[in-house]
């Protein structure tokens, strides 16, 4: 499994960039990466995939998590949210079916 | 005369170290900035380390003063105000492990009552005993042994900013709930208190430098498990289990553990192996035999069920100290240079 390399949060552009240790590289707008939200808090547990839309979130935090995951903060607040890089990964490569399937509430 | 552009330009022509990439295209580049012919660079904040900014910096000015027309080059790493300043420090993943700390290796099993805390006091002593710095972490709140099975009831001393001593005993750094308890009195706690004593006995704890924490984790996959998985990337994990199959039942859930948060298993050790009569020698399966190597993992070391590793135990003597040429201690130093070999290989 590939992790993070490198972290570079682009606040002028409003996203997050990641390079990948297979030399990939991945940006997440922020708005894209506030609405999928792994926490229980935000996605519940009848398995739907749900996207929380916040109003111009910014990214606020950023904690590494053992050797599997990065726990980010938003400036709304919510900060319970552990993307493991499985995850991180999927937001990347499946963007096009992540923004197909968004089920606003 | 070249303009920001151009500048742009030449930076794109410099890779991040490792990478294909160049640092424009990462966005480590913030703003370029000419006034008259000199230049000036900012960078983004990023989780690169200051050496890598160093070394970039370096490539940028050497590049830039080849450019004719450009002056003086000055580079900021700085953060910025505002907005602009984004997250606070951000650091990479599996690039904290402890201040001091080399590497950290988690002793788990599935099941309790498998001789997990002795496998962890006496693999703690014999890495010691192969001349390296080593600490023990007991992580099982409920039921602390680590105080019984090294012989010291200290109390750790205060340190600065709530920060504490570990006790020291045989040259081993040691931490545990059951110095801060009398023997009586039970622990009933909640998940969450005892995610904090795992954070405070990682954060506070003055471990100083050490080559190995080990830290003997409470049976099961509860609490304790996920903090530390959650806290600091571990170098490894080393599973105990006795032979037989109502043991391994519960063994592969710890397995599926460490798997799901990318701790490297470094292996399985078969406690309880078998029994050595002490009047005839003969070798008794009482557990079955090899049912460890069952799990697929690498099978670290096989330690028989032997009087001396219980009394080792009971009077705070690891049997590694008090008989070093037991076969068991043998068995036990293997051990300890196994993980040692295996650990080298993790990232982490």
């Amino acid at each position: 499994m590939p992790i993070p390399a490198l972290i570079v949060p682009l606040m002028d552009e409003k996203a997050l960039r990641l390079l990948w240790d297979d030399d990939q590289i991945s940006t997440y707008p922020f708005p894209y990466l506030r609405g999928w939200c792994p926490c229980a808090g935000c996605q519940g547990h009848d398995g739907e995939r749900q996207f929380i839309k916040v109003e111009n979130p910014q990214l606020a935090t950023i904690k590494p998590v053992g050797n599997y995951a990065l726990n980010l903060g938003w400036s709304d607040g919510h900060d319970t949210g552990i993307y493991s890089f499985e995850y991180l990964r999927t937001l990347s490569d499946q963007v096009a079916e992540f923004n197909a399937t968004t089920t606003e509430r | 005369m070249p303009n920001e552009k151009d500048i742009l330009t030449q930076l794109q022509k410099i890779p991040y170290p490792g990478s294909r990439h160049d640092i424009v295209t990462l966005g480590l580049v913030r703003t370029v900035t000419l006034q008259e012919n000199n230049v000036t660079v900012h960078f983004r904040p990023s989780s690169a380390t200051p050496d890598t900014l160093q070394r970039l910096s370096q490539k940028i000015t050497a590049t830039l003063s080849a450019v004719s027309g450009i002056g003086t080059v000055s580079i900021h790493t700085g953060r910025p105000s505002g907005p602009e300043a984004g997250p606070g420090p951000v650091t990479a993943p599996g690039k904290t492990p402890l201040p001091g700390v080399n590497k950290v290796i988690a002793v788990a099993s599935g099941k309790g009552g498998v001789g997990k805390s002795t496998v962890a006091v006496n693999l703690a002593m014999a890495i010691h005993a192969l001349g390296y710095r080593v600490g023990l972490l007991d992580a099982d709140v409920y039921g602390p042994s680590v105080p019984l099975m090294m012989g010291t009831e200290a109390v750790p001393r205060a340190g600065h900013d709530k920060k504490i001593f570990p006790v020291e005993k045989y040259g081993i750094s040691l931490i545990s709930m059951g110095f801060f308890l009398d023997d009586e009195s039970p622990v009933i706690w909640r998940g969450p208190v005892v995610m904090g004593i795992i954070r405070q006995f990682l954060r506070d704890v003055l471990w100083g430098e050490l080559d190995y924490l080990i830290v003997d984790l409470p049976p099961g996959t509860g609490d304790a498990s996920l903090t530390l998985a959650q806290e600091i990337p571990l170098s490894g994990g080393v599973v105990v289990s006795t032979p037989q199959d109502v043991a391994l039942l519960d063994v592969n859930r710890g397995i599926a553990m460490f798997r799901q948060v990318h701790v490297p298993i470094l292996g399985i050790v078969e406690n309880m192996s078998y029994y050595l009569c002490p009047h005839c020698g003969e070798r008794e399966e009482i557990f079955g035999h090899g049912g460890t190597a069952k799990t697929g993992l690498e099978v670290l070391g096989e330690i028989p069920l032997v009087e001396e590793v219980r009394t080792g135990g009971d009077t705070g003597k690891p049997i590694v100290l008090q008989h070093p040429e037991h076969p068991v201690s043998q068995a036990f130093r293997t051990l300890a240079a196994r993980v040692i070999e295996a650990s080298q290989m993790s990232i982490h």
